[in-house]
């Protein structure tokens, strides 16, 4: 089975991934464009990369959609401006959770 | 809660009996989860070997990326950049299969990720920059290593998911369930031995007393 991969991203982000040969580039401009459209795209397309402002203002469908099942694959990139800084790194939070101490520096 | 047990049990030799039967049941599940737990673990560490400095990885590569992508927009104009971007062909061919790690579903990605000449992107060169060729193809580079790095992501999450739940049911069967299995086959042991005794003391009353009549006749 092959899959599809997606972008939705700020508008320089899509660019530059169909630059790299992604063809279903999804340029939101605002928030709650992002949110209806990341619902849609989750039922079509079984790889998504988006960027990390977009995941944190979303961690909450994101959690759900990837906690529900193995496919789609939620990825998260840093944007132009950057990486987010966090307080924690979710996934290092989660390494920290299930193995008791801290792994991954 | 040392000597919690079940409610509600008769103290028979059918309950006893019964009851033997299911902490063997217990501890063979208890021991088997507690290798399922083990297993998931061993193979979460060499995951965590792959994550290391993956992330990081990424985002060194796609700093360049953007750079490159922004310089080109700053020579070619943004729109033009979008039309050449438009008219790249697609370079992405992904499979994805899974894998079954202890009956967890894992994704095993392969990606098909041709790194491309100039030529065959697509694009067209009286009005691109030579900045632009860099972006695509520190793009390409970047979205190869995006696609492994939400697959080990995903792993990690899928296998962290299911060694807490392991984890619950093994202590939930080692601190609460054998324990209170333990401790009512305890108690129904010692009732029944009281009855014994009860019953012993009673036929040794009735001897004594059969005797005594026996006697006075």
């Amino acid at each position: 089975m092959s899959s599809k991969i997606a972008v939705m991203a700020d508008p320089d982000t899509v660019t530059g991934f169909m630059l790299g040969g992604i063809k279903d580039g999804f340029p939101v401009s605002n928030m709650d464009e992002a949110g209806d459209k990341l619902k849609e795209l989750a039922k079509e397309y079984s790889i998504i990369i988006t960027t990390e402002e977009i995941g944190d203002n979303f961690r909450e469908m994101i959690d759900k959609i990837s906690s529900e099942s193995a496919l789609p694959m939620i990825i998260e990139i840093p944007d132009k401006k950057g990486s987010v800084e966090r307080e924690s790194d979710p996934i290092r939070e989660l390494i920290k959770r299930v193995i008791g101490v801290e792994m991954v520096e | 809660m040392a000597q919690e047990m079940i409610e509600g049990i008769n103290p028979t030799r059918m309950e006893l009996l019964k009851l033997k039967q299911r902490e063997k049941l217990a501890v063979k599940g208890h021991s088997l989860l507690k290798e399922k737990r083990n297993a998931l673990i061993m193979e979460f560490f060499n995951i965590l070997e792959r994550v290391k400095g993956s992330r990081d990885e990424v985002s060194l590569k796609l700093q360049e990326a953007y750079q490159d992508l922004t310089a080109a927009q700053v020579m070619m104009g943004d729109l033009s950049v979008k039309k050449a971007a438009m008219s790249v062909t697609e370079s992405v061919d992904v499979d994805i299969d899974s894998r079954s790690v202890m009956g967890v579903v894992v994704p095993v990605i392969e990606s098909e990720i041709s790194q491309r000449t100039i030529v065959e992107r697509g694009y067209g060169f009286m009005d691109t920059s030579v900045k632009l060729d860099e972006a695509a193809r520190k793009f390409e580079e970047s979205i190869q290593l995006i696609i492994e790095l939400g697959e080990i992501e995903k792993t990690i999450m899928l296998l962290a998911s299911e060694i807490e739940s392991t984890k619950r049911r093994v202590n939930a069967l080692e601190h609460i369930i054998i324990p209170r299995i333990e401790n009512t086959v305890k108690y129904i042991e010692m009732r029944l031995e009281e009855m014994e005794r009860e019953s012993f003391v009673r036929l040794k009353m009735v001897k004594k007393t059969m005797e005594e009549s026996e006697e006075a006749l």
